[in-house]
């Protein structure tokens, strides 16, 4: 099921990294659709850890714009099963 | 002994030789992967009696169309139940000749911040240059937040540098320092990080003025 076509419908693994002083999250791996916009994930990490900026990229590359679909990241930049985003507080350079 | 200091501590700058690099690098991918927005090209300023200083310059990507209707505003209003004005023929309808508004993107070497600086300035179909409330109503809501909200993306209006001509620009300030907190754990392999600057750059102030940067930049080869 999971395996076939890479599809919008499907769900995909993030797991949340945090760097430099950002708080670690109890549970850095969740599960969301992949037609899901990547904001959803920003949002998440928001309210997780209660701040209001944050900065989010991927693969030491890139931060992925907010409007991007879960989906086109992780057919593009997915690894093992999963979509690794790391995050920092604005805290450390602001 | 530069790459000695680079490789042991980076402190997120650019060399202007590493500024030339990056600049060739990302115009030679954005051919390969945009097919929706201009090209970048670039322009060059030689300084009389120094050839060494071939950073100095612009890149340059014009003419960029915003159309009006945005995803977002669009969203927020069928939310908000009002069907008239998320109606897609009225937004097209509305988004005339004199609605539409059209981008210049320049991105130029600060010497003093060793960073990339975004300038851009928007104007009507008429020529018009439009001012930075109707510049903000272009943004995307996060961007507007993430400008008021952080130090690091101010936007002001400063001459430009070789233009000599003001146009809205993003504070360099902070550039080092979250270019140091992206690359981070690439920190030991100095390699692509010239290459690969500009685009992890524009990833992050594209997304403050609006632009959407093609996903397969960033697509390892």
């Amino acid at each position: 099921m999971a395996a076939e076509s890479p599809t919008a419908e499907r769900k995909v693994v993030v797991h949340l990294r945090a760097t430099g002083d950002a708080p670690i999250l109890k549970q850095a791996k969740f599960k969301i659709s992949g037609s899901d916009k990547f904001s959803k994930v920003i949002e998440f990490l928001r309210r997780q850890l209660h701040r209001d900026t944050l900065f989010v990229y991927i693969n030491s590359a890139f931060s992925p714009n907010p409007d991007e679909l879960v989906i086109d990241l992780y057919n593009n930049f997915g690894f093992d099963g999963k979509l690794v985003v790391n995050y920092a507080s604005s805290m450390a350079w602001g | 002994m530069q790459s000695e200091t680079s490789a042991r501590q980076w402190d997120g700058t650019l060399s202007p030789n590493d500024f030339n690099s990056s600049v060739a690098a990302l115009c030679e991918r954005w051919k390969e992967v945009n097919d929706s927005l201009p090209q970048w090209l670039w322009v060059p300023f030689p300084v009389v009696g120094d050839s060494s200083c071939n950073a100095a310059g612009y890149l340059t990507m014009e003419n960029v169309y915003h159309q009006n209707a945005s995803e977002e505003v669009s969203h927020e209003e069928s939310i908000l139940g009002d069907e008239e004005l998320s109606d897609d023929a009225t937004l097209v309808q509305s988004c005339g000749k004199d609605d539409m508004h059209v981008y210049d993107y320049h991105i130029v070497y600060s010497f003093n911040f060793r960073v990339p600086v975004l300038y851009f300035r928007g104007y009507r179909l008429d020529g018009c240059p439009l001012k930075l409330e109707d510049i903000e109503k272009d943004l995307p809501a996060y961007s507007l937040k993430g400008l008021r909200e952080s130090k690091w993306t101010f936007m002001t209006q400063e001459d430009h540098p070789y233009l000599r001509r003001p146009w809205y620009t993003l504070h360099p300030c902070g550039t080092s320092d979250w270019m140091k907190v992206l690359f981070g754990s690439n920190a030991a392999n100095n390699q692509p990080r010239p290459l690969h600057y500009l685009s992890a750059w524009l990833s992050v102030v594209g997304q403050a003025v609006g632009l959407r940067i093609p996903l397969g930049l960033y697509k390892s080869q």
